[in-house]
């Protein structure tokens, strides 16, 4: 089959902006200028007139016609937690909480008769004071984002994990570590979109679009459309970039609803702007902490503050409310921690909506404790290598009860720092660090590693774990897969062909990946579950098949079924050359010619008569393990050489190592992809990325002239190693690996940033060290 | 106000009827159905929407269609010729340099002028000259290898 590189090379490819269907209508989205304040009147009776208008939704009508948006996860009534839901629709009602908050929706003949009708819809605000800032949010007084609650604390636990209070008192030494990260996002070129057309015969709302995770958006749209599951079919289309940000699906139910209200197909594709001002936002965190060390170096335990700067909220338009789970749990990271208590705060503000993006949640406590490492190495003198090697995991010591309760599968720490270490050419960097010091240059060696918590199966939130794989031939002999697993630039096509080519011995132009629809079940591309989840479904089904097709041959050869082997499309007997079949033979074989009578009659009896296998899988570390969220736990290694131009600010990247253990690889081209991605998206975030809300709350940085990606001229010469310690818990040992990177390669511009600077001992605390950040420590630096 | 535009795209002209605020890229991907073109910022940031203008890339989303009037327009699906995909084409697959594939209709028209046009053709040149093509996915090292080998295949001939 062609592949779907080969298929977007011709010009072929299905992406939201390439969707048709004749008598289609468009949705555009009207939204707030305010970023908090009261709806006194929505007027669309001048609106509704204009040319090419078919209707226009509002809060109102949503109220009368689909629920509020759902809870994704609800740990409300969970003894010491504090969860508040907020009762909301996707377009706003009574009052409007962040700019672009949508207050209508405009289903029109074509986007710009919608747009030219937008003039007419009168909406009458009455301005309130916008909360934009976490820490002013908490204080008394503070703006209501939500008035019913009577303050803006979504979320509030504290997490204990091991005996902090003892560790802190056998200290030899207290350091204190402030760090915080700023509002980022993917915002992947393509933004979201769908199509939607209710089909009558079935009764089912049909849709096609930028869906990352199609169960899940079934599940989402047909409660909040009111219509039972069966009756809403979602397919993914062509997606140009994940990353999370297409996880959300909370606007996609009101293209829906005018879909069934309108009886045409109704397409959504919205703009840059429009997704950065109502897509989910992510990262906005700070640490206030303290770690509690040996004069040794050994790290015992840390106490911290933790708060999370949601915006709007972050439990109904998208699924990452557990992200605080994983930032806190994910502090130990790959060290030997003690104790660790975090007090743990989710605030809302008058921002986007907190999402999934790369990362997640787990990205921000190894981004924390690598920031201590660096910390502890510089106020002990002790060097940073050491320091994590020191502290680390042993490699005996796996799997790995850690005091969070997640259980670590396998890894060897030490040896991928100690590649990392001589693939850098440390030692002789520091050399010439020094000398290029005395000549005025500021050259900084930065290290970072981090554990990556893969596959998450939470309770209580729509992560469960589960996953559906089917694989089945077809009567001409193809091999047919079903998985969960949509792509989006990720490699699931190519890793799943692979997987299917190796298992059943299937040439890989026989093998058909097909789209991926909400009628397979499964949580969908998500914390890099794919090599976790979906690829062990998938090979379970494969083997199914392989099981079938050599008792089916056996039966045909009439030869020992050990005698069968499957290799290069073929399906031959090792003893009697002669009985060979290809998949079409067999397949014909098998369904027509002659068919099920050919079959033994015992077979005949079992009815086992179909070349069809539906699988799933579930982690036995979470069957062994309630305590574990995760399952496979990849770990890698970054050093990064940069150089600070002190007049102007700007990090140039002199060298860069990533040295990575993804256990069992399936195919390294993909796997270096994620990596060469993830790191250039790290070093976005550190260097350049900032949304930036200004004092009336309207967000500033509303495209991508403002919000500054990576261009080429920013991606360094990466150098790649890899390391294989097979996870024993997935069926073909591999771990997921999709976020790693881009958590390890911000951590390790941040620490070489601060290592270049430390002759102005400026300590970092805060992402991204922009030229203008970078100018002002070093300007206010005690040694100037 | 319709205006008539006469205009070449992938070897064929048309003559069109358009509207005077209509973008290129408008009238490429809706009237003319030009499927590998995706809209992308709308702004002339990200490169998506890139097209060869009389051999040059420009973002069809900033050109209004009227001043296409007269001029050659080269998109993916001319590069392409008789089922087959062009060798640079092939030197991105080989090397990798697709994830989402949303880009990549108009980082190779750029890549494609690059290969034609640059007079000293090294990595930082290519660098500089895609720097107007955004990729979220690949952080450009498997694309920046991809059209190296092509340029390689070029020299050996294998081009069209």
């Amino acid at each position: 089959m062609i592949t779907r590189e080969r298929r977007i090379l011709s010009g072929k490819g299905r992406f939201i902006d390439d969707l048709e269907w004749p008598h289609m209508a468009h949705c555009v989205f009207i939204g707030s200028p305010y970023a908090h304040a009261r709806i006194k009147r929505i007027d669309v009776s001048q609106a509704v007139k204009k040319p090419g208008v078919l209707t226009i939704l509002t809060g109102e009508d949503l109220v009368k016609r689909t629920e509020p948006l759902p809870a994704l996860s609800d740990f409300s009534g969970r003894p010491g937690w504090h969860w508040r839901v907020p009762r909301i629709y996707p377009l706003a009602v009574e009052k409007v909480r962040f700019h672009g908050e949508p207050v209508a929706a405009i289903i029109a003949e074509t986007p710009s008769l919608a747009l030219q009708a937008a003039d007419w819809v009168e909406v009458e605000y009455d301005p309130l004071p916008p909360v934009l800032d976490a820490e002013e949010a908490m204080k008394k007084g503070a703006p209501l984002v939500y008035e019913e609650w009577g303050d803006n604390i979504q979320l509030h636990t504290v997490f204990n994990f091991g005996d902090v209070e003892k560790v802190f008192q056998e200290a030899d030494r207290i350091l204190k570590v402030c760090w915080r990260e700023n509002r980022v996002s993917a915002f992947p070129l393509e933004a979201r979109g769908c199509l939607a057309m209710f089909e009558p015969m079935e009764e089912t709302l049909n849709t096609w679009g930028s869906y990352q995770c199609p169960f899940r958006a079934q599940h989402y749209l047909s409660h909040v459309l009111r219509l039972p599951q069966t009756n809403v079919r979602v397919v993914a289309s062509d997606i140009g970039g994940g990353f999370g940000n297409k996880i959300n699906s909370w606007k996609y139910t009101v293209v829906g609803l005018a879909a069934i209200l309108t009886g045409r197909p109704v397409k959504w594709h919205e703009s840059t702007r429009e997704f950065m001002l109502t897509g989910p936002h992510q990262r906005d965190v700070r640490w206030e902490g303290e770690v509690a060390i040996k004069n040794d170096g050994h790290i015992l335990g840390i106490k911290a503050r933790f708060i999370q700067d949601l915006g709007v909220e972050i439990s109904n338009r998208d699924y990452s409310a557990p992200s605080i789970i994983a930032a806190c749990s994910s502090v130990p990271n790959a060290y030997r921690l003690q104790g660790l208590r975090v007090e743990a705060y989710g605030i809302v503000t008058n921002k986007s909506f907190y999402g999934a993006y790369r990362g997640f949640g787990k990205d921000k406590g190894a981004k924390f404790m690598e920031r201590i490492m660096d910390r502890v190495s510089r106020e002990c003198r002790l060097d940073p290598a050491d320091l994590r090697l020191k502290n680390f995991i042993q490699p005996h010591e796996f799997p790995y009860k850690h005091i969070s309760g997640l259980v670590y599968d396998s890894g060897n720490y030490p040896a991928l720092m100690q590649e990392a270490l001589s693939a850098a050419e440390v030692d002789s960097w520091r050399i010439k660090q020094e000398e290029l010091r005395k000549k005025g240059r500021y050259v900084g060696i930065g290290m970072a590693f981090v554990v990556e918590p893969a596959g998450i199966a939470a309770p209580n939130a729509r992560f469960s774990g589960l996953v559906q794989a089917r694989v089945r031939i077809t009567p001409d002999g193809l091999v047919e897969a079903y998985s969960d697993r949509t792509e989006i630039g990720q490699g699931a096509e190519r890793t799943n062909t692979l997987v299917l080519s190796q298992i059943l011995g299937a040439r890989t132009e026989d093998i058909v990946i097909k789209p991926v629809s909400s009628d397979i079940i499964g949580m969908g591309p998500i914390s890099s579950r794919g090599a976790v989840y979906s690829v062990s479904a998938l090979a379970r089904a494969a083997k199914g098949i392989k099981a079938l097709i050599i008792k089916y041959a056996s039966a045909f050869f009439k030869e020992d079924p050990a005698n069968i082997r499957l290799e290069g499309g073929t399906i031959y007997s090792t003893k009697n050359p002669e009985n060979r079949l290809t998949f079409k033979e067999l397949a014909d074989r098998f369904y027509f010619r002659p068919g099920p009578r050919g079959l033994p009659r015992e077979m005949q009896f079992n009815h086992e008569t179909l070349l069809d296998v539906s699988s799933s899988w579930y982690s036995p570390n979470n069957a062994q393990n309630p305590t574990t969220t995760y399952t496979t736990f990849a770990a890698s290694a970054d050093l990064a050489v940069v150089e600070v131009d002190i007049e102007t600010g700007v990090t140039h990247i002199l060298k860069y190592v990533h040295v990575h253990d993804a256990g069992k690889i399936i195919s390294r081209e993909t796997v270096d992809g994620q990596i060469y991605g993830g790191i250039v998206q790290g070093i976005g975030e550190a260097l350049y990325e900032e949304l930036v809300y200004n004092e009336r709350g309207e967000l500033s940085t509303d495209s991508y002239g403002d919000f500054l990606m990576p261009t080429a001229l920013d991606a360094p010469h990466i150098v790649i190693q890899h390391l294989e310690t097979p996870s024993p818990f997935t069926e073909l040992g591999t771990k997921g690996m999709g976020e790693s990177p881009i958590i390890g390669s911000k951590a390790v511009i941040i620490s070489a940033v601060e290592d270049a600077l430390s002759p102005f001992h400026v300590r970092i605390s805060e992402a991204p060290a922009t030229r203008e950040r970078v100018r002002r420590w070093i300007r206010n630096s005690p040694a100037r | 106000m319709k205006m008539p535009v006469k205009i070449k795209v992938n070897h064929h002209s048309y003559q069109l009827e358009v509207e005077p605020q209509e973008t290129l890229l408008e009238v490429l991907k809706n009237k003319l159905k030009i499927n590998s073109l995706h809209r992308g910022c709308e702004e002339g940031e990200c490169g998506a929407c890139t097209v060869l203008l009389d051999g040059k890339p420009v973002c069809s989303c900033l050109i209004p269609s009227p001043q296409a009037d007269g001029k050659e327009v080269l998109t993916l699906e001319g590069l392409n010729r008789d089922g087959e995909l062009h060798p640079l084409l092939e030197a991105f697959i080989e090397n990798y340099a697709i994830q989402c594939g949303y880009c990549t209709p108009g980082m190779v028209m750029t890549a494609y002028y690059l290969i034609n046009h640059l007079t000293h053709f090294s990595e930082e040149n290519i660098r500089k000259g895609i720097e107007g093509n955004l990729c979220r996915c690949t952080g450009y090292i498997q694309i920046l290898k991809a059209i190296q080998a092509a340029k390689k295949n070029k020299d050996a001939g294998r081009w069209w």
